[in-house]
This record gives C-alpha cells, sequence and structure tokens, in this order.
C-alpha cells in the first residue's frame, strides 16, 4: 500500500527536457503538496550548477555519485523552499544517472532526502502534526532508457528503506487549485541577551516562537467561514472542469495572547538583557489547497504555515546577511532596518505564484537573476509583483549606501520597466512616505525615553 | 478608585469576557518607568479600542467584531439584534446538565452567564508596510506580564447586543485604567505585580462591583484599600465584604475542591404554623467522614463539625488559611496545653470544648459555649439559638450523648414554641452525592425527638469577630 503521486505534465516535460551530460547524474528538487490520501507533484527543478567549483575531483576515481555536491543540493533545496508560497514544499527528489550507476542511485538518494530532509527544517518554527505526511519521494531516471523508478522513504525514520510508490502523469494538476490569502501584521518584542551560549541570532528566533505559536493556536476563517475541523473544505467553486479560474480566498487569523504555562504568575516576568528588538509591520501571505476534497484543518493549516515561515525565514536571511556584513563593526547599533520583503512571480508555464525576497538595496533585476540561477525561469522584471508589501526604507538601485540605517531614501521604488503603474504609484509614495517619516520620528521617540 | 459599577435588579443576562491582553515594556534606570508603564497601558487600551478587537463566545460558532461596525460570524446577528439572540447560538454544556438533579435546578434559576474570549484580528491590517526590525542596544529590564482581564456586564434579554458589545469594550478600557493605577501602586523597582480583578455582589443600590487586587499581596495587606472602598460603598464596618474569598460566584462556575456547598438551600422548609426561619448566613462546606482518604469513621464527627465552621471562617473571608485536618486539629489541642502530645495521631473524641479551643488558637475565634442538662431542653432554646443565627449566623457545632452534630440553622415560633432543627450531619460515609445526602436526610430538618432526651449536650457558638 505504497503512495500515490499525481503529477503534472508540466513535470514530465521538464524532467523529459533534461540535458545529462553523459557518464554524469544530474540532481533536483520536486515539489508539491501531501496529503493523507494522495501527494501531488507541480514543480521540478533541477539542482544548478555551482559556479564556484574548485579543481574537478570528477576524475579521482570514484564513481559520479560521490561526486554529488550533498551540501549544494540540500542549500538549492533551502533557497527553493523560501519560494514556495503555503501549501506548497520539498516533497522529494529526482536523480539522473546512466544505466551502470542505476543500482546504487537508491543509496544515494536515500542519503541525500534524508540531508535534505534535515537541512530545510532547521529553524522552523512550527511543529509537525500526526497527520502531516513525512513520506518523501525519490524519484531515479536512468539516463539512456528514460525509465523512471519511485520509492518513497519516511524521513521521520533513519532506517526506513524505501517503499513502493505510484507515479502518474495528469494535465492540470493545480490549474483549479484554491489560493488564500491575506496580510498579517505584527508587532513582536524580543528581549535579547548575548552570552556564550546564545548569539542574537538565537534569541531573535527564539523569542518568535511564542509568536508562532499564538498564529499556529489562531482561529481561522476562510471565505467567512471558521476552518478548525475535519469537515470538507469546500471552496464554492462549482466543479466545472472546463473552467480553470484559479479561486482566491481572503483568510482572516484571529490570535489570543493566552499562554497557559506563564498565565498562573503573580508577578510580572522580567529579563535584564542587553537590548532588546522590534519586528513590526505587514506580511502578504498566500497558500494553495489540493482540490481533491481537503479538509478544512488543511487549508487552515496552509495559511499559518506560510505566515510563520515568511517571517522566520526573512528574519533568518536579514541574520545571515547582517553576519556576513557586520563581521568587521564593532556590535550591533540601535536603529530601525528594513527586512527583507516578499515579492510574487507567477510561475511560466501553470499560473503558479511564487514568491522571493528582497533586500533594500536590490532591485527586480536582482530577484529575476535570483529565479534564473534556483529556478532556471525566465521571468521578465515586470511580472515581478512587489506591490504588496511597502516599503519607505527601501532605495531605489542607484549609486550609493549599504548604509541601511542612516537616512531614508525617500524616493520611488519605482524603475522605468513599471511604466503603466508609475504615476498612481509616485503618488502613493509621496503620501506613504509622509506617513512614513511621522511614524519613524514617533517610533524613535518612544524608545529613546 | 479602581473599581466599577453594574445595577443588577432586573437582568436575566450576564455577558463575562475574558482574556490576556499581554503588557509588554522596558524598564531602563534612566527613564521615568511610571511614564513607561503608563504609555503601555495606552497602547493596550487603543488595542482594544481599535477594529481588531474580536469576542468569541463559548460553545459556540459565534465571532463579534465590536469596533468594526459590528461584524458578526452569524449572518443573522448584527446590529439589530438583542442580548437574548445569542443564546440560540450557544451548545449547553454537556457535563453539566447531567450532574445536576431536579432539585437542584428548581433552586438555581438565576441568570444565564454568556462566557466570551477575547481575540484579536491579525489580518486585515491598516497599511502594508514591510516589517523593519528596531534595535535598541543598552542594558534594559524587559518586563513582561499577562493582564487577566474579566469584564462583566449585566443585560436584559432584549437590550440591543451592539449597545451590550459596546459597554464591555468600555468595561475593558476602565478595566486597563484600574490595572495601571495598581501597577503602578505596587510596583517596587522593576517588580511588577499581576492586577487581578475581583468581582463583588454589594448590596443594593451598589450591586455588582469590580475591584482590582494586586496579584501576591495578602488580603491582610490590603486593609487600607478595603477601608477606603467600605467607606465609599457604605458597607458596614465590622464584616469582610471586599476580600478575595468574599468574590461573586459565578452560577456556572463550579467549585473545585469537590466539597458540597450549603446543601440545606435544597430543602423545602418545615411546615410549622407561624414559624420563621434563622439560618446560617454565606456560604460553608459540608465535611464528614471519609473525605480526604481519612477514615475517621467512627470517632471523627466533631472533627469534621470543626472543618465545617473552619470552612464558614474562610469562606466567608475572615481567614486564608486552609481548613485544618484531623491531625492538625490535635496538633493544636497539644499546641495550646488542652492535650497531652500523646493525643497526637489518636483516634479519640473530641467535644464542644476542643472545638472552642481549636477555633481559639488557629483562628483567634471565641465562641460561646451553651450547656442542656437534658437533651429534651434543647426544644426550649428556641429564642438563644434563633438570636445566634441573626447576629452571628455561624454553624453551630453540638455534641452529647455519642454524637457530634452541626447546627445550620432553626424554623422557630415564637408564638407556640414549635421548633424544628436545620441538621448537618458529619456521620455520612458516601461521596458528594447531592441527591442522597438531601433524600436520606443527611442534611435535613429534625424535631425535637431528634436529641437523646435524657443525654446532656454542650453546643459551641463560634461568635463573628469585627474586621473587613
Amino acid at each position: 500500500m505504497g503512495r500515490s503521486y499525481i503529477v503534472d505534465e508540466a513535470v514530465e516535460k521538464y524532467l523529459g527536457e533534461l540535458q545529462t551530460p553523459p557518464g554524469s547524474c544530474v540532481t533536483g528538487l520536486l515539489t508539491g503538496q501531501s496529503s493523507p490520501q494522495r501527494d501531488f507533484v507541480v514543480l521540478a527543478v533541477q539542482t544548478p550548477h555551482r559556479e564556484s567549483e574548485g579543481p574537478a575531483k570528477a576524475s579521482t576515481g570514484g564513481s559520479p555519485l560521490d561526486d554529488i555536491d550533498v551540501e549544494w543540493v540540500t542549500e538549492h533545496a533551502r533557497q527553493v523552499s523560501r519560494m514556495l508560497p503555503g501549501g506548497l514544499s520539498i516533497l522529494g527528489l529526482f536523480l539522473v544517472t546512466p544505466p551502470e550507476l542505476s543500482k546504487d542511485a537508491q543509496n544515494t538518494l536515500k542519503r541525500l532526502i534524508f540531508a535534505v530532509d534535515k537541512y530545510i527544517t532547521k529553524g522552523r518554527l512550527w511543529e509537525l502534526t500526526e497527520e502531516d505526511v513525512t513520506d518523501r519521494v525519490t524519484l531515479h531516471i536512468c539516463s539512456i532508457t528514460k525509465k523512471a523508478v519511485c520509492r518513497t522513504f519516511d524521513v521521520k525514520d533513519p532506517k526506513s528503506s524505501a517503499k513502493p510508490a505510484d507515479w502518474k502523469y495528469q494535465t492540470s494538476v493545480l490549474s483549479s487549485w484554491p489560493m488564500l490569502t491575506c496580510s498579517v501584521e505584527l508587532d513582536v518584542h524580543i528581549p535579547v541577551n548575548e552570552s556564550a551560549s546564545n548569539n542574537t541570532e538565537k534569541c531573535i528566533q527564539d523569542g518568535f516562537r511564542k509568536w508562532a505559536k499564538q498564529i499556529e493556536a489562531g482561529h481561522c476563517l476562510i471565505n467567512g467561514k471558521q476552518a478548525f475541523d475535519d469537515s470538507e473544505f469546500i471552496s464554492g467553486q462549482k466543479k466545472n472542469p472546463k473552467i480553470t479560474q484559479r479561486q482566491t480566498l481572503p483568510a482572516r487569523i484571529l490570535v489570543s495572547d493566552e499562554h497557559p504555562e506563564v498565565d498562573e504568575r503573580s508577578s510580572a516576568q522580567v529579563q535584564v538583557c542587553s537590548g532588546s528588538a522590534r519586528v513590526r509591520g505587514v506580511v502578504h501571505c498566500r497558500a494553495y489547497i489540493h482540490n481533491n476534497k481537503p479538509k478544512a484543518r488543511q487549508a487552515a493549516q496552509a495559511i499559518k504555515r506560510d505566515i510563520i515561515n515568511t517571517v522566520s525565514c526573512r528574519v533568518e536571511m536579514f541574520l545571515e546577511d547582517l553576519l556576513i556584513s557586520e563581521g568587521s563593526h564593532k556590535g550591533p547599533c540601535s536603529g530601525r532596518q528594513a527586512l527583507p520583503r516578499r515579492v510574487f512571480v507567477p510561475a511560466p508555464c501553470s499560473g503558479l505564484s511564487l514568491c522571493d525576497y528582497m533586500f533594500p538595496d536590490e532591485s527586480t533585476g536582482d530577484v529575476a537573476e535570483r529565479l534564473k540561477e534556483m529556478l532556471d525561469w525566465d521571468i521578465p522584471e515586470t511580472d515581478i509583483d512587489i506591490s504588496l508589501e511597502t516599503s519607505h526604507l527601501f532605495c531605489s538601485e542607484v549609486t550609493d549606501s549599504h548604509s541601511s540605517d542612516s537616512s531614508e531614501h525617500v524616493t520611488s521604488e519605482v524603475e522605468t520597466p513599471k511604466i503603466q503603474k508609475a504615476p498612481q504609484y509616485y503618488a502613493g509614495v509621496a503620501v506613504a512616505a509622509a506617513v512614513a517619516l511621522l511614524a519613524t520620528a514617533t517610533s524613535l521617540l518612544y524608545f529613546n525615553e | 478608585m479602581n473599581c466599577d459599577i453594574v445595577h443588577s435588579e432586573d437582568c436575566n443576562i450576564i455577558f463575562r469576557v475574558k482574556g490576556i491582553l499581554e503588557f509588554v515594556c522596558l524598564l531602563d534606570d534612566s527613564n521615568d518607568a511610571q511614564c513607561t508603564i503608563s504609555k503601555t497601558f495606552q497602547g493596550l487600551s487603543s488595542k482594544v479600542s481599535s477594529k481588531n478587537l474580536v469576542f468569541t463566545v463559548s460553545n459556540s460558532a459565534v465571532l463579534i467584531w465590536p469596533n468594526n461596525c459590528f461584524q458578526s460570524s452569524m449572518d443573522s446577528l448584527t446590529d439589530t439584534s438583542s442580548c437574548g439572540d445569542i443564546l440560540k447560538y450557544i451548545e449547553a454544556d454537556n457535563s453539566e446538565s447531567k450532574k445536576s438533579s431536579k432539585k437542584k435546578d428548581r433552586k438555581n434559576s438565576g441568570p444565564t452567564v454568556v462566557n466570551m474570549k477575547l481575540l484579536f484580528e491579525v489580518t486585515e491590517p491598516a497599511g502594508n508596510e514591510a516589517p523593519n526590525l528596531y534595535r535598541m542596544v543598552g542594558q534594559q529590564h524587559f518586563a513582561r506580564m499577562p493582564l487577566p482581564m474579566d469584564c462583566i456586564l449585566y443585560v436584559t434579554s432584549n437590550e440591543s447586543l451592539a449597545n451590550a458589545c459596546n459597554g464591555l469594550v468600555e468595561a475593558l478600557s476602565k478595566q486597563l485604567s484600574d490595572m495601571e493605577e495598581v501597577v503602578i501602586r505596587s510596583r517596587k523597582g522593576s517588580s511588577l505585580l499581576v492586577p487581578q480583578p475581583f468581582h463583588f455582589q454589594l448590596p443594593e443600590p451598589t450591586g455588582h462591583t469590580t475591584v482590582i487586587y494586586p496579584a501576591g499581596v495578602p488580603d491582610s495587606q490590603l486593609q487600607g484599600v478595603r477601608e477606603d472602598l467600605h467607606k465609599k460603598f457604605e458597607l458596614p464596618g465590622d464584616r469582610p465584604c471586599l476580600r478575595r474569598a468574599n468574590a461573586f460566584r459565578f452560577p456556572d462556575e463550579a467549585y473545585k475542591d469537590g466539597y458540597l456547598r450549603n446543601p440545606h438551600i435544597h430543602l423545602n422548609p418545615p411546615n410549622i404554623d407561624d414559624a420563621k426561619l434563622y439560618l446560617v448566613q454565606g456560604v460553608y462546606s459540608y465535611h464528614h467522614y471519609m473525605q480526604d482518604r481519612v477514615n475517621d469513621d467512627g470517632w471523627g464527627c466533631a472533627y469534621r463539625s470543626l472543618q465545617t465552621i473552619f470552612s464558614w471562617f474562610q469562606q466567608q473571608g475572615y481567614v486564608e488559611m486552609a481548613v485544618p485536618t484531623h491531625t492538625q486539629i490535635q496538633q493544636a489541642l497539644v499546641d495550646v496545653g488542652d492535650k497531652e502530645p500523646h493525643f497526637f495521631g489518636s483516634r479519640q473524641w473530641i467535644g464542644s470544648f476542643e472545638v472552642q479551643a481549636v477555633l481559639n488558637q488557629l483562628l483567634g475565634v471565641t465562641s460561646k459555649i451553651m450547656f442542656v442538662s437534658h437533651g429534651s431542653e434543647l426544644a426550649t432554646k428556641g429564642r438563644e439559638l434563633a438570636n445566634h443565627f441573626q447576629t452571628e449566623g455561624t454553624p453551630i457545632m453540638i455534641g452529647g450523648g455519642v454524637l457530634a452534630h452541626t447546627i445550620l440553622g432553626v424554623a422557630w415560633s415564637e408564638i407556640t414554641g414549635q421548633i424544628r432543627f436545620l441538621i448537618l450531619d458529619p456521620h455520612y460515609t458516601g461521596g458528594e452525592d447531592l441527591q442522597i445526602i438531601i433524600d436520606k436526610g443527611w442534611c435535613g430538618w429534625k424535631g425535637p425527638e431528634f436529641w437523646d432526651q435524657n443525654a446532656y449536650y454542650n453546643l459551641c457558638l463560634p461568635q463573628r469577630f469585627k474586621t473587613i
């Protein structure tokens, strides 16, 4: 009784068109959505070529399988998983090998799938539940015969053995999947106490755990109805296969400040700290849910996890970046810094919306470059939607400054390509900028008292 | 003052909204702590008045946005709905209905409590500014505490639901401001105490009032606060009204310790012509054989009666001490010199004099002793007993023959002299089953023939002491 994978024909096409240099191996990711009954694979992405290759190790006499850069595969997986909206995740890996390496392919895939899962779940702020599927798929393709063998491993069990699974291609798997959206406001205060065991990064990540628990425990309303149980989640769309229009459903999240373990205290919890951090702003979130009798609870979980992921991910990225750039400075300083903001891009064939994160000193050009590198997609910069999250600390791609905490450049972020949007955008920015200045002034005052 | 008032004469629904608001602030040595605390409370007040506030009605699917033009999750609940309309959405709590007996329901026809919880919507924000990280470097005290909000509103079922919700929002704001006062007043350096709300049902015209007390500060240290409030509400100056133990118990709140309270209220009064009832005032717990895993069958009846009396003083707010165990009672008697040390841990009986001694030793309570040489004389003690229940209102321990009992009241006719005694019997060995206790007369009205007509009896009549 193995798992069943329903795979979009776009993936079939992609895998069929893969160029495999003779005698070598190609690895890649398989992304999609799992549900207790079956799994859906909607996107395949080859592991990009690593440019900073040292002296070629290939010809040491070991098999090409041993040359697979596990670190690079897992890093690519992490980057891609950050680009996935809610509901979608890395479901597994594919490996293309020449026929003579086929018998060792399973071992390699097992090694890789466990490494990938371990790496991408590090720092995750939400917990798996019993209903989460922990099977991951491995697809081995012979480069000559093109024959594909599909197996699954349970990543919860390091001793798990390969189980057979079904791999079926289907047209337009996710064209009618509803998309849940919402914008979530957050205001999280975190004490920072640097010590030998606890660096700033860990403090901040830990500080978000409580917030993440609140979101997980919160009420979720989708299209006005509470979504909390195993009842069938009806998107309201009549099942007409001819209509491939995707429904967009607004989600609302209600949280409580309750925290049973601490609520019994009789006095405030006072911590002496060497500093504090506050993250405040609005994040835009999206999640997809399959339309094969999904449960309401699964839909709610998908959007909630996206909310948590997008926040933890951009904080993680910011802190990684900080570590690199602040290494030589004398230490952190007070002030306000913009976290990378989320931008959305439509996938070339399926209309699926993926996302990326743009740092204050970046432009849509940088995003397009990254998409090309990670996903091998050619997306025109105009297709990159940067309007869902705005920011007034972002400069245009101009001249100077990596000095992100000094003066704000109140220039518009519009680059010439976005011609049709420019006029309203300028106006909007001008007004918003005035408001932002006021907000900054007030918040700095608050902190300086 | 840190309390507010609700008039409750005709209301048949109580809206109660509870929830936690997280209080977070940075205290450092340079800033003015009071100012920072006030600002934080102001922030919470805005939060409560914002359109993100949501009330969820317990045991129902109803969600209400009171500050957002009264949105609700139910199409049929709109801004023109009345308070009573909300009741049909609430599922009765099944466990409660199974436990209640017919008699119990008949007596409890109080108002219906509609419990709500506080939630905040985090979606549909006003703007879409992407998150920024604000960093403050420098030593600070990061203070965080959960504020246990608990506001009530008495309404009638045909009042406007939207108005009631506005009333609750106002009550929340007012409570925050009362809490601010208490937090500032009880602050010591960077140590902040959690402000806890207590609801009291005071005599009309005051009615229901909510007072905020700092957590962890014993009643004995809040004397000054209570004195001011007693003056303000014109409460008697000799008995506790605003101690934490005096807090109003809502109809739907069960006692967590498992003891039955006031089983006598489920009884029908005896049918005597021209008789008046003189009963125990306030609340006591029924203590009897075999409770607390102590097998005192055959020797512990007076101890149990003493426990019932002790529970009365505790629940009327005279003391904050827990009801003593048999060994603690024995220890008190040894301490006071009334018994030799070997008495401790024994199964020796005690009588009215020992009860009087223990009440004095542990509670500082004095008691009057009444003696009758024959049980038949008790029928003539109507006036004294009636007076006791009118002025003191405490349960009476009676020992004689070989038994001890608790007298909770008398039905006495001044004209005919006829008398009945309301008895709580500590010899009951079963579980806390109200039905059995009432049906089998373990708590019941007895005539003068109940007493051993030839034995002598001593009665211990505990006296209240003056305190608030």
